[in-house]
């Protein structure tokens, strides 16, 4: 079985799991995914277990990618799982190189088998031994990353929904900031853009991990996204559309000038 | 080194009539796994999915919020949410940086169904936690 593939060519998501076969997905569709590998969750187990063999396999095929790395969790239990274990299983970024790769496997491995996860498989019905496959990138250093709804999940609206805010998106997606919030509709119009209150940003730090750091006051209410940037989401929301279908949750970056997707999910409940 | 020291889980009573390649069998299904001090280890009431072998740190075990006992190295938890797949009995937390040996559900299961030796260990380690239980209770 093959255990250690580059992202382009990701296709089983029962070895792979959800986000890497659609991060491949993306990137054979030309989409402008950061580089990476993909790790299957055996060979992730074996990682964790202090396989040498495994572990020199796995530093050998994420070399290339260089450092720091973002290293994030690929649920393979089931077909869409990954969203049902969003928060439950760790994605770590800013791994510093390769060689550091092994301990963060090994984080992830027991993210899937920690009590709470544990607990969350009890309450949904399944629980059944987890099984964690694993997609590493080039971590970017964003100037500004976020989410985007490519149809309005609250009224169901044909409108982008954007959320941003400076640094890494896990500010917003882990609820620090009031990120700014921006209603585009298909043809690129703005309908709306409401600043935030981004009093803190998430950057890596050298060595790796991440920092939460504070804004200068003069940027914590000044929107982050420009007429030219959100142009380019909407456009990156019809190139989602067009390859997954309608109604996606996207998880974007700029980072350098260049607009990057992270992660492109179904959204699960559209309307009122 | 793959997996958990064949000297440590010599030293656990669960394991203790194992002979040489028994325990070095078990000792590859173990993962290492790090907390940080202060960090939550197991947390009372929560779903149990590992059974803990101390190599390195020292944790304190709350039930109620009242301690109870101190571990230190060598000792081990969590082998009775395992065995029912209920929620933990105790909280442990780590009072240092403390590095463990952890053998999860998926794997501690097919071992006692596969080794009576442990399966019978275990349960006169249970039987020892029953009466300690009871003992506790008849006192006024």
């Amino acid at each position: 079985m093959t255990e250690v593939v580059s992202l382009e060519e990701v296709s089983e998501t029962s070895v792979f799991g959800s986000k890497a076969v659609g991060l491949g997905q993306a990137l054979r569709d030309g989409l402008p995914v950061p580089p990476g590998v993909a790790l299957s969750g055996p060979i992730v187990e074996a990682v964790a277990s202090g396989d040498e063999a495994a572990i020199e396999k796995v530093v050998e095929a994420v070399r290339p990618l260089g450092g720091p790395l973002a290293v994030r969790s690929s649920a393979v239990d089931e077909d869409g799982a990954d969203a049902s274990f969003a928060g439950q299983h760790l994605t770590l970024l800013n791994v510093p190189s390769a060689e550091e790769l092994s301990s963060a496997l090994r984080e992830i491995w027991w993210s899937a088998n920690s009590d709470s996860a544990i607990t969350y498989r009890q309450r949904v019905g399944l629980f059944t031994r987890p099984s964690v496959a694993v997609v590493v990138q080039a971590l970017l250093d964003p100037d500004t990353a976020g989410v985007m709804f490519t149809q309005n999940p609250v009224t169901g609206a044909d409108e982008r929904m954007i959320e941003a805010s400076w640094g890494l998106g896990e500010a917003v997606v882990a609820g620090l900031v009031i990120p700014d919030s921006y209603r585009v509709d298909r043809a690129g119009q703005v309908l709306e853009r409401r600043p935030g209150l981004k009093r803190i940003v998430i950057r890596s730090v050298a060595g790796g991990g991440t920092v939460e750091d504070e804004v200068p006051p003069e940027l914590a209410e000044r929107l982050c996204l420009d007429e030219g940037q959100l142009q380019e989401l909407n456009d990156l929301a019809s190139r989602c559309e067009q390859v997954y279908g309608a109604a996606r949750d996207i998880e974007w970056a700029i980072a350098d000038g260049t607009l990057y997707l992270l992660q492109c999910r179904a959204v699960t409940r559209v309307g009122p | 080194m793959a997996g958990a020291p064949v000297e440590a889980l010599r030293c656990v009573p669960l394991f203790a009539d194992l002979n040489e390649s028994e325990l070095a069998q078990i000792a590859l299904l173990f993962k290492e796994r790090r907390f940080a001090r202060g960090e939550t280890v197991v947390k009372e009431g929560s779903g149990g999915a590992a059974f803990f072998l101390i190599d390195s740190g020292e944790a304190t075990v709350s039930v109620g919020g009242a301690e109870r006992a101190d571990l230190v190295p060598g000792d081990y938890f969590g082998e009775i949410a395992l065995i029912d797949e209920g929620t933990r009995s105790a909280t442990i937390t780590a009072t240092t940086e403390l590095v463990c040996y952890g053998l999860t559900f998926w794997e501690f299961r097919p071992l006692v169904l596969e080794n009576a030796v442990i399966g019978w260990k275990l349960l006169q380690s249970m039987a020892k936690k029953l009466r300690a239980a009871e003992e506790n209770q008849a006192q006024p």
